[in-house]
């Protein structure tokens, strides 16, 4: 096996169950391509072009969560912010089908697996945290970094959750069982949120006090203080 | 920020992302794969004994040139690694770019008018 495999490799999953998710993936990414051309125009185009490139790059930007374990970006809850969550899910999608297919990372038969866990879980997921964070939270840059901080973390742990899923129903217990696998794989994945959280905050607000109107979680909400009240300008 | 600003700024901070910083991320294997080879022994990253749920991983189905975020025909593996992080970055907007361009023919953005509606 090649040393370095950060999403469901070869064979992990039998055929059955790959299949199954590649066929759920493959629909519900089409909803999405259907979906996102509705809220999609020509001056949205290098945004979310960008926005996938940065979640390619900040994948691979490996971080240490505990001794001898690390943990990278997913990008869901950033392209959910961003982008909204059809747009979302087609941004991570693009980056794990280049993943799998250029960079051997992450199997061509657990493509469904990955975009299923890592694109249309941790995208919607995050999506749904940010809407209800946001209803509550005062529109500042903070309230934007915490909403930002748990749609991450949150998603996070899904992800994994989406990966225990397709390991209960096709997966071989091996070493250990599946409870204690399963704790395990909870755990990391809240240090592993905690860490996306932190990127994702970050990055969020800094687009946020750049160009707010570019942040689809604020769409026609203006941040309450700072430079950031420029939201009705375009350019 | 004027869109174009905040568009190269972007593109650049990526590809520092993809081509130097990663250079520095931890070689430790992620969350997911770490309780994976639970049970397993591993040395240089490659499984060197015991069982776990890994070893049943076959070799990826294409491999490539570009396998593991390197380039395996170049010496320097420094070097490879960042350029094909930097490589990758760029053709992941390029596909991107294109591919939503694609979804978004024909549809103009509203001019003038203050963002989306909500």
């Amino acid at each position: 096996m090649s040393d370095l495999a950060l999403h469901i490799p070869t064979d992990v999953i039998d055929g059955p169950v790959s299949l199954a998710f590649a066929l759920i993936a493959a629909l519900a990414v089409g909803v999405c391509v259907v979906a996102a051309r509705r809220g999609l125009d020509d001056r949205l185009v290098p945004l979310a072009g960008l926005a996938t490139a940065f979640v390619f790059a900040a994948q691979m930007l490996n971080f240490p969560v505990a001794a001898g374990v690390s943990g990278h970006l997913l990008g869901g809850a950033l392209a959910a912010a961003l982008l909204g969550p059809w747009l979302g899910v087609l941004c991570v999608t693009v980056v794990i089908a280049i993943q799998a297919l250029l960079f051997a990372d992450g199997a061509v038969t657990a493509l469904g697996l990955n975009v299923f866990n890592m694109a249309l879980v941790a995208t919607f997921v995050s999506y749904g945290v940010l809407v209800l964070t946001l209803k509550v939270l005062p529109r500042t840059r903070w309230g934007l970094g915490a909403a930002a901080f748990a749609a991450a973390v949150v998603s996070v742990v899904a992800a994994s959750a989406g990966f225990l899923l397709q390991f209960w129903l096709g997966g071989e217990e091996v070493g250990q069982s599946f409870g204690a696998m399963a704790a395990a794989i909870l755990g990391t994945h809240v240090l592993i949120g905690v860490g996306e959280g932190v990127i994702t905050a970050g990055a969020i607000t800094a687009v946020a006090l750049a160009r707010p109107d570019l942040v689809h979680a604020l769409r026609g909400t203006p941040l309450a203080q700072g430079p950031a009240r420029t939201i009705k300008e375009t350019a | 920020m004027k869109r174009t600003k905040f568009l190269v700024a972007g593109v650049l901070v990526t590809l520092v992302l993809a081509g130097f910083v990663s250079l520095f991320a931890s070689a430790s294997p992620d969350g997911l794969e770490s309780v994976l080879l639970t049970g397993c022994d591993t040395a240089d990253g490659e499984i060197a004994g015991g069982t776990c749920v890994l070893q049943a991983a076959g070799d990826h189905e294409i491999g490539g040139a570009f396998a593991d975020y390197g380039m395996s025909f170049l010496d320097n593996d420094v070097l490879g690694a960042s350029l094909a992080g930097i490589l990758g970055a760029l053709f992941t907007l390029a596909a991107a770019t294109g591919l939503f361009w694609l979804l978004a023919r024909g549809k103009k953005a509203p001019q003038a008018e203050p963002a989306e509606h909500a």
